[in-house]
Parts: C-alpha cells; structure tokens; sequence
C-alpha cells in the first residue's frame, strides 16, 4: 500500500496528536499520525501529570507560563474534564546551595511574571501540615502550578484530530524515511510507505532513532524514570512536592491516590520501561521519610517511562539543518508533557510557514553545535 | 440476623471450624472460623459491601477470589482489604469504607527492611495447574514455593461438586473437588513449601518476586517460575449491572460450594456455556431455585449432558436471548430479559420480566496473566483461547527463559487440560533447570498426549486451533 500525506507526525503522545489538533484547528488535515503502539502508550501516559512553571531557565519559563494559560483553554475547546487543578508546587530546598539557587530561580520567574516566591519550613509545613521538614531549608511556592490527567489531554486530542479527519494510525512502526538530497521523500512502515515531504519527530525516547533514519545526529539520551500511584485516600495534600536534591515528587490526584516519582542516579542510558525492585525500595522510604503519615498506605501500582534527555535539559525543537522539513519535538527531558501546548502551537505554525506565535528559535538542534547552552537546574530526578 | 447457610448438602459437607464473633459497623456478627469476612457477612443477610466511586451506589461482590476489589473494606482499621479472601477472626472490626478512606495509622515503627529470599522455584496459584506444576517438580528433585493469595487451596476445582469426564482417564469420574483435596495432599506429601495468604504483587528483573505475604513484604529471587493464576470472569453490559445480586458463576460457585452459603432464592442464570449449566445444577443441590438460563446464541454453549440435568428438574433454557435490565433499588429485585434476532439486536416487544434476587453472569472467562505481561512475556490476542495469552512453547515456557504457564493463564480450557499443563510445566522447568533426564521427557510426553486427547473432541477444536496461533514449535531441551 501506498499512500501520502501532506505532514506525517511520528509518535502518537501528548506531542504529536497535540501538533495534528493545532494543524488541524487551522484547517489543514493532510496529516498522518504514527503511532508504533497505541495513541499515549509512551511517556505520555506514564508521567505525573504535573504542571510546573518554577524553571530557572528564561526559555522553560516562558514555554510553562503560557502552556499552563493554555490548558486552561484546552479544557473548555476539548469540553471534557481534564482533572486540571492548580494546587501549586512546593518545591523543596535541602542545602544552601540550593536556597541560593532557588532565590536566583525566584526572581528570574518574577522578572517573567510569574508570582512565585521563597518561603521558609514552617511555612512550608503550613501548606502540606503532614511534611517533615526537619532537614528542610527553605522552599518556593507557585499557587498556579498544578497537575492534569495525561490520558484525558491525550484522548481530547486524539478524538478532536479524527473527528476533523485526521488519520490516526496505532500499531504502525516507522522502520525508515526516505530521501533525495536534503528532501524527505517517503516515510515507510510496517503497514507500507507514505509519501511526504515533511516530517515531525515527535518519538519521545525513540527520537534519536528516528533522527538516524536521515542522519541526523540528535544529543537526546533516553533513560527510564519510575513513578507509583497508591490506593485511593481522603484528600490531604493540595500541591505538588518535589525535591531536586532527593530527585522525588509526589502530589495526590482528585481520586485521591497519591501518584509520585524518585528518579535513580545510576540508572543507565536505554530504553528500559520495565519497573524496578529499586524503585520500590527507595521510593517507599523516601515518600515515608518526607511524610511520615504515609506508612500507613499501600503502593497500588508502580511503572516506568522514559525520559528523553538532552545535554542542557532543555527540548529539542524546530527544523534541524541537514534536512528540509524535518521539524524536531522532543528531547524535553522529563518535562515534555507540561510544556507541549505552547510547543505543539509554535510547530503547526512553523509547518505551515507563518510567523511563530513566540520565538523557540533559541531550542533548536543548532545551540549544541557550539555548545552555547544554558542548562536547566530545576529537574528532578 | 437470619442465618444463610446451608445446612444440608447432597455432595457437600461443610466444616466450618469453631464458632467466632465479629463486629460489623458496631453490631456482633456469628462467624465460623474457616469463612471469609465476606462470606460472613452474606450469610448474616449483608449483601453490600462497598460503593461506586462518583455516583456512590451500592456494590456487592462480584468475583470472590481476589481478582475484582468490588469486596473491599475497612478491616481492623486498615481500608482497601479484600474482603472475599482474608478469613474472618475473632472480634475483628468490620465497616464500610468511601472510595476515599483516612490514610490509616499504624503503629510508629521503622520502615521495616523486606525480607529477602533465594528459592529455587516459584509457584504462582495454587489452582489445580499450580498444584500439578509444584508436584511434578518437587517429584523431580525441585525446591519448590507455591504461592496462593487465598486462605485454602485447589483454584476452581475445590467448588466443583459435579464428576469430572473426559477421556483422561486419572481425573474421570471423579468429582473436582476430590481432586482438589487430592492435588493439595500430594502437593504438601511431595514436601512442596505452600504460602498461603500470600499474594504474589510482581516480577522485577531479573527473576524476583514480590509477595505480600499477610501485610508484610517479601522479596523471593528465584531461578524459575510457574505461573498459574488462572482466569477472570467475563462482564456483561446491561443497564444497573452493579447491583448487589449480580455474581460471577464463579464467585456463586465460592459462596455456595466452599463456603456453604445459600447466594439467595431465585436466580437467573446468564450463559448456557458448561460453568452456568454445571452452576444451575449446583444452585438446584443446594435447594436454590433457578428460574431460567438465558443464551445469547442460537444453541445451548456446553456439553448437552449438563443441560439435560437441569432440563429434567424443569429449568427453562432460553437460547437468543439476553438480559437488558436490572430492577431493584439497594439489591435485584428482577431483571428484563429480551430476545435476539439474527444479528444480535433486541426484538422490540419481547421484554418479559422475571422475578429474581440473584443474576449470576456465565459468560466466559479470560486468561489472568497481568504478571506475565509485567514480565516482559510476548503475549498475544487469541480469541479461541479467550482473550490475551503469553506465546509460549510445546514446554509451556513463554519467551521470557525459565518462567513458565500454565492452566487457564495460559488459555481458557478445561480443568483436565490445567492439570496437564500443570504436569508438563513442571516436568519442563525442571529441564530447564537441571537438564534433562529419561523420566522428565517422559513426564513431558504423557502430559502432552493427555492435552492432544482433550484437545480431539468437539469441544476442543477451539483451544486446538488457539494453541496453534500461540506455540512456537520448540522444546526447553
């Protein structure tokens, strides 16, 4: 079979139905999606669900700040119930460094716009009352931070995008693109080729495998991150709480599970997604450790996705040089899913050729050539 | 309270253990030692036990055997216990809970560091293809740990009062739960280590396993594992299908057989396959009355013996036709039945009310195998076998090396074949393990030979043809 499409989008996440449903807004439905597993089945639908603006990078700021004003919309367009709640995130701080490292954060959030600010423990222990915060520091504090269930923004998108006639196609694995000098010509699968000259890598930690397919030569790494969800109890907790400095967060959804993360530091480049004994271990510890209440609860299930890494913790994005329309949307390194409205806006807008709504041009492949980056502290895990 | 057990079975008799009380959202509850809370509970005329999430209806069980958490509540403090599996104790504290309980506290002690383990063979299920599985192995020479997540062992088999046939000839004749008893003594004879209450929670790489082993977290690293958890019982659609009185064949078949609990009054069967034939007649021994079976297809789904037997004592068996309705407020009062034309829709102005207390749904079973996927085991969709299976080999060894499965995880068939399986599974990870000997392919073959004559008759070309899409033609050794 052969066939063809104006733009196909490999990756069926949060991502790549996210760019079809804004191609799609603007009226252009010549759109295939490709999805080698079912629509969500990558880190899409195994991550947090938090939504988080306090970056210390102006670009991650930026791109929060207005993905979050953005989410807000999508619930109402979308007209479901996206589970969005912005009960904040208390990030904590456990060394000095990191308190001055927050205030630096503080006040470049600020000079954003972004109301953020420093608190000390005991306010902290005011916001979540259960906390220990015997080794704690200091902490900041967004109230417009907040969490959203991936699976509903995912399957919004998904059913938005075949309702206006795009073509979704699950368990279809892109095995090579093809091309003629620096054009893409064809993209070809397991299920045939489609002919196309544009293409959007939005593959998550397949990415780089994709990019290699025309040669590109992505820096993105992937590394497998775990996360649990505990049995349902009565509301306690209102914001997010995360530490850099332990690689944990852990916020509690409106069906009251506790739904959480801790990342290892000797976990190893690859694409693992199978969950760890690790995990379980040091995840129980800590969680118990930062709220000694939470001995009393059981783990319901625990997971692992991927994280897509790049070397300054920031997204890859944009057209790449070697090859014409071949736009990159990925390597958000553990942060893709609170980001990509205002990302998957900025793409459609680039692959039709208009004026990109904000400036991403600092994002692109290009920053690594010299390596002019800026890494992002405020990542966890 | 009334008392809902049964007093006088024509097969069964029922040693309940030592007579015990309970409370229950403050009232005393008589109790008998070797019952579930559960299954307390019901025979004292408590028929809801939890609610739905958003809407807060009233729920009963559904499953009874773990699998469904439609049973939860709060024991001795602790919320989200399934009810339908942890025994009932002396002046234990019984009560509902929301769908969002308090976190509960426990006492102030450190978090305690599992223990960890090394055996040599892990059994997950104690069902009759686990058994079979933990006997051939510790026959062999295996150190061998079989998990159960229930108080007693025998899976499905320890409820199934009727004689089992088939034209292998050790289990012919002979009825299920004589079987089950059986496999159980040989198993602890063999010197195989049982756990019961212990609920196997996952795999981690490489070859380890997490049990909860009553509240308390063990950590097992094997070198091979049979994997037998057996089956789900299928759902239907149908308006107000979360009532209390709407049961699983199944989970009937537990309160009935094993723990001798009277489900009700009248029931309406749904599913004329061989487990509501084999239910209807169970329902029929303990003096319960089976108003009729309805069966979606044009031809009655089980063996013709089964239906005759229930024929002759005067229940109606309906084919293409089907329940669209519950009736009832707190519990099923009756249910609308409608028939089918040619292509499955309702025939408007066929509805019949039928008056009922019990609906109990026979439609099917699918493969329980949510560890093997964990596992990382190649699994796939085989209709024939009833829903996801793990691809396998001749040795029943899937494609993660050194674990097994077996029975029903492996694919919906009849108990005969489980044992089967059972027996090649564990004659093979033996093999797999230590090599191979002339006694463990010999093992291998007779068991095979078994299953291929299970597999002759008419019932069987539907797992024959299964099997097929899921077998790769190779042996352990």
């Amino acid at each position: 079979m052969t066939d063809s499409a104006g733009v196909v989008i490999i990756g069926g996440g949060v991502n790549g139905t996210g760019i079809a449903y804004h191609l799609a807004k603007k009226g252009y439905t010549d759109v295939i999606v490709l999805e080698k597993s079912y629509i969500c089945s990558g880190a899409s639908g195994r991550n947090g669900g938090g939504i988080r603006q306090q970056w210390s990078t102006k670009e991650n700021i930026k791109l929060a700040i207005e993905s979050t004003r953005m989410f807000e919309e999508l619930q109402k367009e979308l007209d479901t119930d996206l589970e969005f709640k912005q009960g904040g995130y208390l990030v904590l701080a456990f060394t000095e460094e990191e308190v001055e490292q927050f205030k630096k954060n503080v006040s470049i959030q600020n000079e954003m716009g972004l109301d953020s600010k420093f608190i000390n423990p005991e306010e902290a222990k005011e916001l979540v009352p259960e906390l220990n915060i015997s080794k704690v520091k200091g902490a900041t504090f967004n109230e417009t931070d907040g969490t959203i269930y991936p699976f509903k923004v995912v399957h919004g998108y998904a059913k938005a995008i075949k309702e206006m006639g795009i073509d979704v196609r699950e368990h279809t694995e892109v095995l090579d693109i093809e091309k003629n000098g620096d054009e893409i010509t064809a993209v070809k699968t397991n299920k045939g080729t489609i002919k196309t000259d544009t293409v959007v890598n939005a593959a998550g930690g397949w990415s780089k495998k994709v990019a290699e397919m025309l040669q590109v030569d992505l820096p993105n790494k992937p590394y497998r991150h775990e996360i649990m969800v505990t049995e349902p109890y009565a509301p306690f907790l209102d914001p997010m709480v995360i530490s850099f400095h332990h690689g944990i967060y852990f916020s509690q959804s409106e069906h009251g599970n506790i739904v959480g993360g801790i990342g290892n530091p000797n976990e190893t480049e690859g694409i693992e997604q199978r969950a760890s004994l690790w995990f379980l271990k040091t995840m129980a510890k800590t969680l118990v450790e930062f709220v000694p209440r939470f001995k009393g609860m059981n783990m319901l299930r625990q997971w692992a996705g991927l994280y897509d890494t790049t070397p300054d913790a920031q997204p890859v994005l944009g057209p790449v040089p070697e090859v014409k329309r071949f736009y990159q949307v990925n390597g958000f390194s553990g942060h893709g899913f609170m980001v990509s409205p205002v990302v998957d806006k900025v793409t459609a807008e680039l692959i039709l050729g208009e004026t990109p709504s904000m400036d991403i041009s600092d994002l692109s492949i290009t920053r690594f050539e010299d390596m002019d980056i800026e890494k992002e502290y405020s990542v966890v895990g | 309270m009334p008392d809902n057990r049964i007093k006088e079975h024509p097969v069964l008799d029922f040693d309940r253990g030592k007579e015990i009380y309970f409370e229950f959202e403050g009232k005393k509850i008589k109790a008998y030692e070797r019952e579930t809370i559960a299954s307390a509970l019901y025979a004292n005329g408590i028929h809801q036990f939890t609610e739905s999430k958003k809407m807060h209806r009233p729920r009963g069980f559904f499953c009874a055997i773990g699998k469904c958490s439609s049973c939860i509540m709060k024991v001795n403090g602790i919320p989200h216990v399934r009810t339908c599996i942890t025994p009932v104790e002396e002046g234990m504290k019984v009560e509902r809970h929301s769908a969002q309980p308090e976190i509960p506290e426990i006492e102030p002690e450190p978090y305690p560091e599992p223990e960890e383990k090394e055996v040599e063979i892990a059994v997950v299920g104690g069902g009759p293809a686990g058994l079979s599985a933990a006997i051939v192995a510790a026959e062999f020479g295996g150190d061998v740990h079989l998990f159960d997540e229930g108080d007693s062992l025998g899976g499905q088999l320890v409820k199934q009062t009727h004689q089992f046939f088939g034209s292998h000839k050790a289990e012919a004749g002979t009825r299920g739960i004589d079987i089950g008893t059986d496999l159980l003594e040989k198993a602890k004879e063999m010197g195989v280590k049982i756990h019961h209450n212990a609920t196997v929670l996952g795999y981690y790489p490489e070859m380890t396993l997490t049990v909860d082993a009553g509240g308390k977290l063990e950590i097992y690293h094997v070198k091979g594992i049979v994997y037998a958890t057996g089956a789900i019982e299928n759902y239907l659609a149908f308006e107000n299908n979360d009532l209390p009185g709407i049961y699983g064949a199944g989970g009937v078949q537990t309160l009935m057989n094993e723990q001798g609990i009277i489900p009700g009054r009248k029931v309406l069967m749904v599913g004329s396959g061989n487990v509501g034939l084999i239910v209807s007649y169970q329902l029929l021994q303990a003096g319960v009355d089976v108003v009729e079976v309805v069966e979606a297809m044009p031809h009655i789904g089980g063996y013709q013996v089964h239906a005759s037997k229930i024929r002759r004592a005067g229940v109606p068996i309906n084919t293409r036709h089907t329940i669209v309705k519950a009736k009832g407020d707190y519990e099923v009062e009756s249910a609308i039945i409608q028939e089918l034309d040619e292509d499955w829709n309702p025939v408007p102005g066929t509805e019949r009310e039928i008056e009922c207390d019990i609906i109990c749904i026979a439609v099917g079973l699918q493969p329980d195998n949510h560890f093997l996927r964990q596992a990382g085991c190649d699994i796939e969709f085989v209709r024939e076998l009833g829903g996801f299976v793990p691809i396998r080999n001749k040795d029943m060894e899937t494609t993660v090396e050194g674990i097994f499965v077996a029975g029903d995880a492996a694919g919906i068939e009849e108990a005969t074949v489980a044992v089967l399986e059972g027996r090649l599974a564990g004659a093979a990870i033996i093999q797999r393990l230590y090599g191979t000997s002339e006694d463990t392919q010999k093992e291998k073959e007779k068991a095979r030979e078994g299953i291929e004559q299970m597999r002759k008759g008419p019932y069987g070309q539907m797992p024959r043809r299964g099997v097929k899409v899921c077998t790769i033609d190779e042996e352990v050794c």
